[in-house]
């Protein structure tokens, strides 16, 4: 995949968080950025305004500082080439403080006093939650960039949309042809005791069963706890994965511990990355894991057949080969998640050019343009991988990667089909009115 | 990736400074901490624990042993330095008024993000955190930095009238106003939902600035600050922990850290209560971010429903922290009197010894804030050169990349834990060494001094030990 549209060419100009955020990369330069010529005609030189409901405080804020720094690149990367129907993008951000109380307040401030055009970007599904219905109320356009498949149970409205990340149901049901054709077929899972964990909980099952594997047995830890050995008495003997989605402080613990209670010979393990996202897989403990597989939404570590396009947005987003910040290795990015803040701008940019949208009063136009989009090829705007979109279910579906804790780095060794994550759709927003 | 040039570097030190001199009021980091706690989990956290109480218990027995009088004068020692005048004081408070006035004009009209804007940066990162340990560490800077002494004397100087013809605050009414206010300004930062927001910040800091120089032009500058004006208090208090002395003539000397605790008069109850206030509400920060505490209230910690969903909880264990506290160590005073077999009143006694929570006061600064402090500190520099988000750069450092590593991973968890372990105990031997300097003026006999000692001695293991727990333990951020 090749850069042709120059979206990664930022030599021009360093690349700022402020500058970025506040479309300022405006100036002679652009006039002779790709796609300027094209839209210089637009009615409108205003920016359009993107409300960003970000994760600055509270439990979500390391997710929250990359979501930001991902954001700013592909913000920067758009209005390097010339911006959304000829207009500069400007990104406001307000911190929701990872709080479903304040998410709604938020949402509601870039309704009526920041005006903006859309509201982009929450990660944590009760923030989503929470902030929904203030957006359905608002008519605001609301592009989360959360995994969670509250959009897609069509259990929200209309207004919300998630085209740049795949949700749960869809990854866990993924990952099932691979488990049972080269993990095993006689699988244990270990999932915190509430939602995060219920998903899993209940969407493996029967995915593993239609591939002729089976969960025997479900093990759900309390959330508050911080020790874990008198667990694993529970696992059952014949177990051949052990399926592991652990999240919190203590999930160091639960692979050291885990590791104790098997020494070398154990069962096949497979996780999500969810639980050591942001966090070095060489960390003291986790030795473990070697050898054991995780899911992966976008690789966290440089692949040796990585695409032009992937190798753009890494650079452009500033993470190294081992997906921590450029100049920082200690810093480790939420590579598996945040490469959705990106692909969400470009499918916002793409309903936008669709609608011909022009302010506020286009809210409606952008909605069914979003809902009429199919699918985004692979490229510099969609780095992960080709993706279909369900304009009924307001939700994309996309390749998963499988990777193997293999020398200390995550080595990618099954790519999924997008088909393999497709599921019936179970409601169609569009029959809301709007 | 940009490398900082020597002039970048000692552009955003001297910007350190400075923005410690522009500081001004409120607030608190809500829960941005952002150390890994899962690395520390693996650490062997409970012979710290262990450690740490024997380390304090011990120095109460080898105080014990020790001839008092030896003790108080290596302790007493003085190293003079040179003389300083106060002739600056105004002007540099003045500056510091004019770069508080710039911060909470760009509370409402600089950028959203409270990790961009300067003003939530400077007073809950620099100002409450950072500045709270200079004060520890140099003395008593922000009764040059604070923004209102500057303007009350350009005010007296304009009205031809000062404090002479102030109103008298009533002698019962002691620094009460002061604890009211501290209350507010803690749960302001503690459970308030948005401390950080800058617009909201903005109100609450520039209301307070406006009500002190009131206050101040009511009652007079040295009353209103020995009475209501918390920070100055709480500054104050902080900096007696200080190894820089300065007396009445401006004469600089050092001294053995927490030296100058002993020369302390008692303190009424409202000052008492102003103390424990202060200790009591930064351990209730760590505790309420514990998984014990959430888990009290049925509140998933891995899901944690935000600050809105805790207000209550919080004003809860707030004022309980607080009362428990107070409780406690009123108890440990009172039976220290009793097994003195002490006349003195429990008044006067506990208003003395509560000056040793100051050393223990500053150390759960240290450990709870320093997280914060590394990251949010690289934050306030940049922001501090773009206060308005105008795309300025005034000091260099508004693209500076803010390295979140420094607190990240297995490395930097183990020597941030050992850094905060180890105040927590100084802190506290630092405390006992304090409260056996008190006992021995309350109590000229050895045995009795160290036998009223023995009660707080045992709190004092006991707070060590929870300090250490609470940095040890899961949390939520």
């Amino acid at each position: 995949m090749t850069d042709k549209n120059g979206f990664f060419d930022l030599s021009k100009t360093t690349l700022t968080r402020r500058n970025a955020l506040k479309g300022l990369a405006a100036g002679a330069g652009l006039a002779m950025a790709p796609g300027f010529v094209r839209y210089s005609q637009a009615q409108s030189s205003a920016p359009i305004k993107i409300g960003f409901q970000s994760h600055r405080t509270g439990i979500g804020a390391a997710y929250g500082r990359w979501y930001e720094k991902t954001t700013a690149a592909a913000i920067k990367a758009i209005n390097a080439a010339g911006g959304i129907n000829g207009r500069q993008v400007e990104v406001i951000i307000e911190d929701d403080g990872t709080d479903p109380g304040r998410g709604a307040e938020v949402v509601g401030k870039f309704a009526t006093q920041h005006k903006t055009d859309i509201v982009f970007g929450t990660l944590f599904s009760h923030v989503v939650i929470g902030s929904a219905p203030a957006a359905g109320e608002a008519k605001m356009p609301y592009f989360v960039v959360s995994e969670g498949h509250h959009v897609a149970s069509t259990k929200l409205n209309r207004y919300v949309f998630q085209p740049g990340i795949t949700d749960v149901k869809s990854q866990i049901q993924s990952m099932a042809p691979w488990i049972a054709a080269n993990a095993g077929k006689k699988v244990t899972q270990i999932f915190p005791d509430f939602a995060f964990g219920y998903d899993h909980r209940d969407y493996l099952p029967p995915a593993l069963k239609a591939q002729g594997a089976e969960v025997i047995a479900q093990i759900a830890i309390p959330p508050t706890e911080s020790s874990f050995t008198k667990y694993f008495p529970q696992i059952p003997a014949e177990t051949e994965v052990i399926y592991h989605v652990m999240v919190g402080p203590a999930v160091l613990t639960f692979v050291k511990e885990l590791g104790e209670f098997y020494g070398s010979n154990r069962p096949q393990l497979f996780g999500f990355i969810d639980s050591l996202e942001a966090t070095d897989i060489n960390s003291p403990g986790l030795e473990f894991l070697d050898g054991s597989h995780f899911w992966e939404g976008s690789p966290r570590y440089a692949q040796p057949d990585d695409s032009a396009a992937q190798k753009a947005y890494r650079a452009a987003v500033g993470i190294d080969d081992n997906g921590a910040a450029v100049g920082d290795p200690k810093d480790v990015s939420t590579a598996a998640h945040m490469f959705g803040c990106w692909e969400t701008l470009y499918v916002v940019k793409k309903a936008m050019e669709d609608a011909g949208y022009k302010g506020p009063e286009d809210r409606a136009k952008l909605v069914e343009a979003t809902e009429a989009l199919k699918e985004f090829a692979e490229g510099p705007e969609h780095p992960q991988g080709p993706k279909t979109f369900n304009g009924k279910i307001h939700q994309c579906f996309g390749i998963q990667n499988i990777s193997k804790v293999e020398g200390g780095k995550l080595k990618v060794v099954h790519k999924t089909k997008i088909e393999d994550g497709l599921y019936e759709a179970e409601g169609d927003y569009t029959t809301q009115a709007l | 990736m940009e490398r900082s040039s020597p002039a970048v570097e000692g552009c955003r030190w001297s910007l350190a400074l400075l923005s410690a001199a522009l500081g001004l009021v409120l607030p608190t980091p809500a829960f941005a901490h952002a150390s890994d706690r899962g690395h520390v989990l693996l650490l062997p956290t409970g012979y710290y624990l262990i450690g740490g109480a024997f380390a304090v218990a011990a120095s109460f027995l080898v105080l014990a042993l020790l001839p008092p009088a030896s003790l108080d004068r290596f302790w007493r020692r003085r190293l003079p330095l040179f003389t300083f005048s106060d002739s600056a004081r105004a002007t540099i408070s003045l500056v510091s008024f004019a770069g508080f006035v710039i911060l909470i004009t760009a509370g409402p009209f600089g950028s959203r993000d409270p990790l961009s804007n300067p003003l939530p940066l400077v007073v809950w990162t620099l100002l409450w955190t950072g500045l709270t340990l200079l004060q520890g560490v140099f003395g008593d800077l922000w009764s040059w930095l604070n923004p209102w002494y500057g303007p009350w004397r350009l005010l007296s100087r304009l009205t031809g009238r000062g404090d002479e013809v102030a109103r008298q605050l009533p002698q019962w009414l002691g620094c009460w106003p002061a604890v009211i206010l501290f209350l507010a300004f803690a749960w302001f930062e503690l459970i308030d939902p948005a401390p950080d927001d800058p617009a909201r910040l903005a109100f609450a800091a520039g209301l307070y600035w406006l009500v002190t120089l009131i206050a101040m032009r009511v009652f007079g500058y040295d009353k209103w600050s020995r009475g209501g004006e918390f920070l100055g208090i709480f500054f104050s208090m902080v900096a007696r922990f200080a190894p820089v002395a300065r007396d009445d003539d401006g004469r600089l000397a050092l001294c053995w850290p927490g030296a100058k605790l002993l020369a302390a008069e008692p303190l009424p109850a409202s000052g008492m209560a102003f103390l424990l206030l202060a200790l009591s509400s930064v351990s209730f920060d760590g505790l309420s971010k514990t998984f014990f505490w959430l888990g009290l209230f049925g509140i998933n910690p891995l899901e944690f429903p935000g600050r809105t969903a805790v207000i209550d909880s919080g004003t809860l264990g707030l004022g309980m922290t607080f009362a428990l506290l107070t409780a406690v160590f009123l108890l440990a005073v009172f039976l220290g009197q009793r097994l003195a077999r002490s006349d003195r009143s429990l008044a006067q006694s506990a208003g003395l010894l509560v000056w040793s929570i100051v050393p223990i006061a500053l150390a759960y600064h240290v450990a709870h804030y320093l997280t914060a402090l590394l990251v949010d500190g690289q934050y306030a520099l940049a922001s501090l050169s773009d206060p308005f988000a105008l795309g300025w750069n005034l000091f260099g450092t508004a693209d500076m990349q803010v390295e979140a590593g420094i607190v990240a991973g297995a490395g930097s968890a183990w020597w941030l834990w050992n850094v905060q372990a180890s105040a927590i105990i100084l802190g506290h031997v630092l405390a006992v060494l304090v409260a056996h300097g008190f006992a021995w003026r309350l109590h000229p006999q050895p045995t009795r001094a160290a036998l009223s000692q023995f009660p707080l001695t045992v709190l004092m293991i006991a707070y060590t030990i929870f300090g250490l727990w609470l940095l040890a333990t899961p949390t939520v951020g």
